[in-house]
């Protein structure tokens, strides 16, 4: 009798139901009331929804819709039994088609990742796909024949123990619950050294992480500037655009949003080629708004050397500005590729999310600017710092490592938030006091740039509180000047002020409180990672800020 | 004090019997020419691990050809806690103890003693052996470099053992001799390790055991190579080629398990190594037989070996840890739950 892709859905959460209910009540839980339509390549449907704890599945009729809407290709259902597959494996273009919202899909990734885990661990459910893989045998990949054996029965698990290693060791020990209890990466998944013909290193995540944090930073911004050059055309124009990207990609930085983005990645059992390809998308990103930022704030000088629009024009500047937007659409995209579908939705939203909180940010600091208004309280500052800095510099970064290592559960994301805002804040007050006594060389950018332009910082909201009223009026007036027509003496002039209201100590100790209230929080809210190199570099970026030298 | 010892002398024959071993009587002529007799055990009741290395090296650069370098190196584990680690420079005998010296018969004990510098650790025991060794096997790699070894496991060892205080030993473990000329980038890494079954009759050999290899050449993949070795009751049974093992990793072991040796390398600055993968699973099929190896590492040990090709050093992961060696040979299944040793080895690349 042949089998249906619909009859070996329904057979498998039937076994499931019988075998493993709790894990069944877990995906009902994740699927909450979303319809699911399931359309397979042999021209069966099948309807899935949660039924209080138990998930139903019939088959669907041609009227029906779901609210989400899932359509495989023959080849495409049979793959899923491999897990030995890469994702991109799975979802060659035509053949695998999602549709819903954002949430909906994500929920029914989660649903489906539950019951593929536990199912794979069981022996009915192998027996079900097994048939139905043997009715279809020339749809499998490298499919090679095999000969039925008699062979002895030993321990439970031991049942034809299949080829290679890979297979064995994820169907001897499921991921999820048992690495759950050895408090190992949740999400690890199994990796081959060895199939018989092909070699891989032990050393996953080879030489990224050293105890040395900058070193450890370089190395991240290292993989991600070849990455990113390794998609910058090389054909024309040169001059006046690819060129000009080049140029700043390679430009002297810290690497910390790379850094955040592999160790989160790498701390949560994802790979670190996945976890490089979405900090790449992130650093364009953040090298476009630089570039506009610049041009908006009139910058002369970016890391250590002449903003773009100085060297090259307000007009090619912009443009390349607008290039390294799409690009980093583009390398966002790409994540197709090597991530599947689920966690590429996922980065995506992370990205759009961290750039719709850092233009809502940057809109509450132009239009002080703009109204020459200077907020009497920090909280003021916290406010539009977390939309502009805190998201932007560290929040997202870790969770778009996080997704990109495949953890989409918003709870778990959202416990990243809080001690990386602090650990952003804290970071931004710090940027902005080196630009007030750091050294040019050091610091990159021009000195005193920030007093030139405006900027609402925590010093000079501390200085307007603090100050008589004639300061204050001086102050004002200095502040309402456009940047090209504010001598540097007026800069001198509002620096002096702020050293003699202790307003740069002040700061400082500010920043000090924020960033030990971040490593704090760190501890507390993230203990839910385990202790891998991963997330020690994380832990060093929390304290980097409580210990970086000012 | 010097971290090598230096010499020209070779092992002289003591019978007429072929080479007295444990190396034919051939000099090393070249910096990157090398052997070593390595010595692995555990005891009985899996709490206490050894491990040991005498390495020669070839002559350095402006020294002339036969010159060696002999360095020792001990390591040894007890219960829970980090290892105990003496420098590159532990004395031991000249030449050291080893199976493959000819002849030798079984049974027959014999010492070895390899003391810490500063006296602690330091081990000594009697060793014999109870087993036979498999046969040698060679890795070629990268124009003409290449890594030969033979193994055998089952051999036996009581003695003393000293970390703080000096304590009685009853050990079962695996003796290895390599030989071979290669640089470390260009070896690029290995992950190797043994299992005995620590519960059999302590006077008998044991009566399942297990040696396998992995080595991946830095350049070439292909280049790569694997075996599965098993011994049942003292003889090597099965060898399961390259094309029948398959090795699969998951996990990371817990960096604060895992020590740094010698204790000289952590004053050097050494750099970060990649995670230690926490279970190993290795499948070797041939045939109707099948063995499984399922490795769940607990605790480890960094060896940072200096490279002569590189910047970066060559480090050797010993990792003790609970193994399950399954299987069935001749449709006879079998399943043993013991303890076993794997080295992951690699980091000597060059940037």
């Amino acid at each position: 009798m042949s089998i249906s892709g619909g009859d070996v859905l329904a057979d498998t959460v039937a076994a499931l139901s019988k075998r493993a209910p709790a894990i069944i009540a877990a995906a009902a839980r994740e699927l909450g009331e979303i319809r699911l339509h399931l359309v397979f390549g042999d021209g069966t449907a099948s309807l899935m929804q949660a039924r209080q704890s138990t998930l139903d599945v019939i088959p669907a009729q041609d009227e029906d819709v779901g609210d989400v809407e899932v359509h495989f290709d023959r080849r495409t259902l049979n793959l899923l039994f491999d897990a030995a597959q890469r994702p991109s494996e799975q979802a060659l273009e035509r053949s695998l088609d999602m549709r819903g919202t954002r949430e909906d899909l994500l929920a029914v990734w989660r649903c489906f990742k539950l019951l593929s885990q536990r199912a794979s661990g069981l022996r009915s459910v192998q027996a079900i796909w097994s048939a139905y893989r043997d009715q279809t045998r020339a749809l499998w990949s490298g499919a090679a024949e095999q000969v039925p054996v008699t062979r002895a029965r030993g321990a439970a698990y031991w049942d034809h123990a299949g080829w290679p290693a890979l297979d064995w060791l994820d169907r001897r020990h499921p991921a999820q619950q048992e690495m759950l209890a050895r408090d190992e990466p949740v999400l690890a998944p199994a990796r081959s050294l060895w199939n018989g013909r092909e070699a891989e290193s032990w050393q996953a995540t080879r030489d990224i992480f050293d105890n040395d944090l900058m070193v450890t930073m370089d190395r991240c911004k290292k993989l991600v500037v070849d990455d990113i050059l390794s998609i910058i055309p090389k054909k024309p124009p040169q001059k006046d655009l690819y060129a000009l990207m080049t140029d700043y990609v390679q430009r002297e930085g810290k690497g910390l949003r790379p850094t955040l983005v592999i160790a989160t990645c790498l701390a949560l059992g994802g790979r670190l080629d996945d976890a490089v390809r979405a900090a790449s998308a992130l650093e364009m990103f953040h090298n476009g708004f630089l570039v506009h930022d610049d041009i908006a704030d009139e910058s002369t000088h970016r890391r250590g050397l002449p903003t773009l629009h100085e060297a090259h024009g307000i007009g090619l500047a912009v443009n390349t500005g607008d290039a390294m937007h799409l690009f980093a659409v583009d390398m966002a995209l790409s994540n197709l590729a090597t991530i599947g579908l689920a966690r590429t939705l996922g980065i995506i939203h992370e990205i759009l999310h961290m750039c719709r909180e850092t233009v809502e940010g940057q809109a509450v600091e132009l239009g002080w600017i703009r109204r020459n208004f200077v907020p009497s309280r920090d909280a003021d500052y916290s406010r539009m710092s977390t939309k502009k800095t805190g998201w932007y510099t560290c929040m997202s970064p870790c969770r778009i490592g996080a997704v990109a290592a495949g953890v989409t559960e918003p709870a778990l994301l959202d416990r990243l938030n809080e001690p990386l805002r602090l650990t952003g804040i804290a970071f931004q007050i710090q940027d902005d006091i080196l630009n007030l006594i750091g050294e040019t060389e050091v610091y990159g950018k021009e000195a005193l740039g920030d007093l030139l332009e405006g900027k609402r910082t925590v010093m000079m909201i501390h200085l307007f509180r603090e100050c008589d009223n004639a300061t204050r009026k001086r102050m004002t007036e200095i502040n309402a000047l456009p940047r090209l027509e504010k001598p540097f003496d007026y800069a001198l002039e509002m620096l002096a002020a702020m050293q003699k209201e202790d307003s740069i100590a002040y700061s400082i100790a500010h920043a000090d409180r924020l960033a030990n209230a971040g490593v704090k929080k760190f501890e507390a809210d993230l203990k839910w990672i385990p202790e891998t190199p991963g997330k020690a570099v994380l832990r060093q970026v929390s304290n980097y800020v409580t210990t970086r030298a000012l | 004090m010097t971290s090598f010892e230096y010499t020209n002398r070779l092992a002289k024959p003591r019978l007429g019997l072929g080479p007295a071993g444990p190396f034919p009587d051939t000099p090393l002529n070249d910096p990157i020419d090398r052997r070593w007799l390595h010595y692995a055990f555990l005891s009985r009741d899996g709490k206490k691990a050894l491990v040991a290395n005498s390495s020669w090296l070839g002559p350095g650069e402006n020294e002339p050809p036969g010159t060696e370098r002999f360095a020792t190196i001990l390591l040894l584990h007890d219960g829970d806690g980090p290892w105990h680690s003496s420098q590159f420079n532990a004395r031991t005998e000249r030449p050291p103890w080893s199976a493959f010296s000819r002849p030798h018969a079984h049974r027959a004990p014999q010492s070895l003693t390899i003391t810490s510098a500063n006296g602690s650790p330091a081990v000594a025991l009697e060793l014999q052996r109870t087993s036979r060794n498999c046969t040698s096997q060679c890795a070629f790699f990268a124009n003409h470099q290449h890594l030969r070894w033979q193994s055998e496991t089952g051999v036996l060892a009581k003695g003393t053992w000293t970390t703080d205080t000096e304590q009685s030993v009853d050990l079962v473990g695996y003796h290895e001799r390599v030989r071979g000329r290669w640089g470390w980038p260009d070896l690029g890494e290995w992950v190797f390790g043994f299992a005995n079954d620590l519960g059999a009759d302590p006077d008998e050999p044991p009566e399942w055991a297990c040696v396998f290899t992995f080595i991946r050449p830095e350049a070439d993949c292909r280049e790569a190579t694997a075996s599965m070795m098993l011994w049942h009751r003292g003889r090597m049974i099965r060898h399961f080629p390259r094309r029948n093992v398959s090795f699969a990793v998951r996990g990371e072991l817990d960096r604060d398990r895992i020590s740094t040796a010698p204790p000289l390398a952590t004053l050097l600055g050494t750099g970060a190594m990649s995670p230690i993968p926490r279970r190993l699973a290795i499948i070797a099929r041939q045939g109707d037989d099948h063995v499984v190896l399922d490795f769940d590492a607990d605790w480890a040990v960094r060896i940072v070996i200096p490279s002569e090709t590189s910047l970066h050093p060559f480090s050797v992961h010993e990792v003790v840890g609970a193994c399950l060696l399954e299987g069935s040979v001749n449709g006879r299944r079998f399943a043993v739950e013991t303890r076993g040793i794997v080295e992951f080895s690699g980091g000597a690349h060059v940037d």
